[in-house]
């Protein structure tokens, strides 16, 4: 095949296209709607990209290592759910609250690894068998659909969400910390050398003599775990468990994960990149928003800037 | 016996000359100036080592490869293109050695597949195929096979027979090349491909056949072209058995010089007092069975085998890729599970004969492939140390004279004789002491070569127990102290180095006094 040559100074460009675009985003919603630039709205848009960051970082895990994870939004439910439980019908303290929304989650990724590394399922299709089982059990669990609400909230966990650490909104500290503990395990770590040497060339692993399957399974639990803050966060912020509330993160975490991993020079999913696909998205939600431009065009942009990054990584990787 | 059908005509075979071919590879003279000339109606053998050429012409047969000069003369007539089209329309078939055939399929469905009768409304005319292909199996192949069974419920001999028939159920074909197809049956079995090959010729088609095994060659051909190095060496009239070890002699061609280095003086005796690595009856169930050696501390040890001779299995079973269903295997008298990653621990380790896909990760650093089994050395409490890494890795680098020097490249970048070192690397980061070595020099040019042979008689001479797998008969001999022959799964027999030459080694491997152990 012959492809068509780009000028040398194309490349750099390319690559850091992403970023002039969210610049220029940034600099579009500011003259067009001065309200973007109050520091109250660019708070407002971190704290609401919290919990979309914290399920997006799962994802950046699990696609790292190969696999993809349709059933997070179980996950953040499951640990929502966990967390109301404890707190309501056991009186718990908010952190034995979070520690049961941890577990709670943690099992939605353990049925997910039973499925994958067990029984030879690939991911796609294992997690959505857990997403239609965990869906249906909360619809059981909840008779029908509807939210159980608990508005005696301990304060503790109220916190969680209403709080705030030095005037910084508690939902982004959590994320923040999370954002951290991520980059950490998939940069830093041996375990996360691994995981992206397993999502790059798993034969090539299993020669190396890495435990593939332990590994895949440690992944999509610590994932479905990390995948309970943001339940908890939901949870505290609404004070009530909304049944498969989680759903509606599933994509964007996806979306934001692959715009992440098209700024990276050889196109991996990594922490960094989702960071900015997350706020590329968030800045777009609340940009619209401002404009008073009609909601629904949100998923069009959304859908047009992840096909734009992609169509940029292709030709950048043509560009050499 | 009456022939009315149009199915089972063939039309007559075609004279083939092909002259001057030269093939060029990045880096590599594939062909050089290879002759190869079949006669009609003649069974036409073509041997040659591993990396002779004898892929490419077979490539260039198909269309798949354009030469880059030579002339073919089909029947007399130059030929000017050379593209797949243009091969098919002059009736050269090639029968592939892998079967690709559908498993759910029928034989009629996969006799057709591609080329379906259709009825005149533009349907299938499925009787009518099915009718066809049962003939032109019945009468030209001998195999008498019902149109409607599925292929998975087919012995392996009839699903070579089916994969001819397709080839050749147009009636069209006027030369056939058959590569390597005995590969994968049975001893049994080949009487029965032998038999559809010889009716072939009956029916005056034109036959090319390429294989390893020179029992089969004396056997069935009428004449044999030799290639070496890219070039046709000899062309031998009426070969018989008695005449495999001249066509030995020109497959290699050469003597064994100072590629290899020379060994420690070891006695017999010296390796069997210190058994560090035993293998008991070990077997899969199917493509070897019933293996036993048992190996000392800085040896080295060969594994000799045609391709479908079950010595990639062994390799794989040995190192708990594709676990061994019998027998069992011990390190230093003590029984050990074959699993990748506990071999690693155990200092067990596996240079794969696909480094590219399972030898390293291509898109990470040489430094990270060189650390991946060892990580927890250039570590911190799980926390990568960047310098430490960087450190060790250079310092095998350099060891082992891996270039570019620079260990941040990533290993796809890499030839592949740079790309065999990293995997050596690794291995020596992890501090192993049995190398299983698949395939070393595939793709490696001749001074990486030197370079890894080198490395390994090192490795043995430091008290390693290496392992080496090859399908090049005079590496196992330069390199080995001892080499264990596999001949359609079975170990037939372990020899010294020193009491064989590459000839006889060959003769064994391709079991060339025809004695095919029954499976």
């Amino acid at each position: 095949m012959t492809a068509f040559a780009l000028p040398r100074f194309v490349a750099p460009l390319l690559r850091h296209s992403l970023i002039l675009i969210l610049i220029a985003l940034l600099v579009f919603f500011s003259i067009q709607a001065p309200a973007f630039t109050a520091p109250t709205n660019l708070l407002t848009i971190l704290e609401s990209s919290a919990v979309l960051l914290i399920v997006a970082l799962a994802m950046t895990l699990i696609i790292a290592s190969g696999g993809i994870d349709l059933s997070v939004g179980v996950a953040i439910d499951f640990g929502a759910v966990f967390a109301l439980i404890a707190l309501k019908d056991f009186g718990a303290p908010w952190y034995v609250a979070i520690f049961a929304a941890l577990a709670g989650a943690a099992l939605v990724g353990a049925f997910n690894a039973l499925l994958i590394v067990g029984l030879g399922i690939r991911p796609f299709l294992a997690t959505l068998g857990t997403f239609f089982i965990g869906s249906s059990i909360q619809r059981i669990y909840t008779d029908g659909g509807g939210p159980i609400a608990f508005r005696r909230m301990e304060q503790g966990f109220r916190d969680l969400a209403a709080g705030n650490i030095a005037g910084i909104p508690m939902e982004i500290v959590i994320a923040a910390v999370v954002l951290v503990g991520y980059y950490l395990l998939l940069e830093r770590t041996n375990f996360g050398q691994r995981v992206h040497a397993i999502g790059l060339q798993p034969r090539a692993a299993r020669v190396a003599g890495i435990r593939v399957g332990r590994h895949v399974a440690v992944v999509f639990i610590l994932a479905a775990a990390s995948c309970a803050l943001g339940g908890v966060i939901l949870a505290a912020t609404l004070r009530q468990f909304t049944p498969l509330a989680g759903q509606s993160y599933l994509l964007d975490a996806i979306a934001a994960t692959f715009i992440g991993a098209s700024i990276h020079p050889r196109l991996r999913p990594n922490v960094p990149g989702t960071l900015l696909g997350v706020l590329f998205l968030g800045v777009v939600a609340n940009g619209l928003n401002l404009l008073g431009l009609d909601f629904n065009l949100k998923s069009a942009l959304s859908g047009l800037i992840l096909v734009g990054a992609l169509a940029l990584a292709g030709l950048r990787g043509r560009a050499g | 016996m009456p022939l009315p059908l149009a199915a089972a005509s063939l039309a007559p075979g075609l004279t083939l000359a092909m002259t001057g071919i030269v093939k060029t590879f990045p880096g590599v003279r594939a062909l050089d100036a290879a002759d190869l000339d079949i006669r009609a109606g003649e069974i036409h053998g073509l041997v040659g080592e591993n990396g002779a050429g004898k892929s490419t012409i077979i490539k260039i047969l198909g269309g798949v490869y354009a030469r880059d000069a030579g002339d073919i003369l089909a029947n007399g007539e130059v030929l000017a293109g050379g593209a797949a089209a243009d091969m098919h329309a002059i009736g050269i078939r090639i029968i592939h050695q892998e079967l690709n055939l559908v498993d759910h399929f029928t034989v009629a469905e996969s006799v057709f597949l591609g080329q379906e009768r259709t009825d005149r409304f533009g349907g299938l005319a499925k009787r009518r195929m099915r009718r066809e292909a049962e003939a032109f199996l019945r009468d030209v192949l001998e195999c008498p096979l019902d149109g409607q069974t599925l292929i998975r419920d087919l012995g392996i001999a009839e699903r070579k027979l089916v994969q001819i028939a397709a080839a050749l159920i147009d009636g069209k074909a006027r030369l056939v090349v058959f590569d390597e197809p005995t590969a994968p049956l049975a001893a049994a079995e080949t009487g029965r491909l032998f038999n559809a090959i010889r009716n072939l010729k009956a029916r005056g088609v034109s036959i090319l056949y390429v294989s390893h095994y020179l029992g089969e060659i004396v056997d069935i051909c009428d004449r044999v072209t030799v290639f070496r190095n890219g070039r046709h060496v000899a062309v031998l009239d009426a070969p018989n058995p008695t005449r495999t070890d001249e066509i030995i002699t020109w497959m290699i061609g050469r003597q064994l010089d100072d590629l290899y280095p020379a060994a420690a003086v070891r006695t017999a005796d010296g390796i069997e007092a210190e058994p560090s690595f035993a293998v008991e009856r070990l077997g899969d169930g199917r493509s070897f069975a019933d293996v036993s050696f048992s190996l000392a501390k800085g040896e080295i040890f060969g594994i000799a085998g045609l391709i479908g001779s079950g010595r990639d299995e062994l390799v794989d079973g040995l190192y708990g890729l594709r676990p061994p269903a019998t027998g069992r295997v011990t390190r230093a008298g003590r029984p050990i599970r074959l699993d990748p990653a506990l071999a690693v621990q155990s200092g067990l380790v596996l240079v794969p004969r696909d480094r590219r896909r399972d030898g390293l990760v291509l898109d990470l650093a040489v430094t990270d492939n060189i650390n991946l089994a060892s990580l927890d050395e250039v570590s911190t409490a799980g926390f990568r140390r960047e310098r430490r890494a960087n450190a060790r890795a250079t310092r095998l680098a350099d060891l082992l004279d891996i270039r570019p020097r620079s260990v941040g490249t990533r290993a796809g970048l890499l030839s592949g004789g740079n790309q065999q070192k990293v995997v050596l690397g690794r291995w020596l980061a992890a501090e192993a002491e049995i190398f299983l070595l698949d395939e070393p020099t595939i793709g490696v040019d001749i001074g990486a070569r030197a370079e890894i042979y080198r490395l390994v008689r090192e490795l043995a001479d430091g008290g390693a127990t290496v392992i080496v797998s090859s399908g090049d008969a005079a590496e196992l001999i330069g390199l080995c102290d001892r080499i264990a022959v596999l001949v359609r799964g079975k170990l037939v027999e372990i020899v010294r180095c020193g009491e064989i030459s590459v000839d006889g080694l060959i003769a064994r491997t391709t079991d060339a006094a025809g004695q095919r152990v029954a499976s």
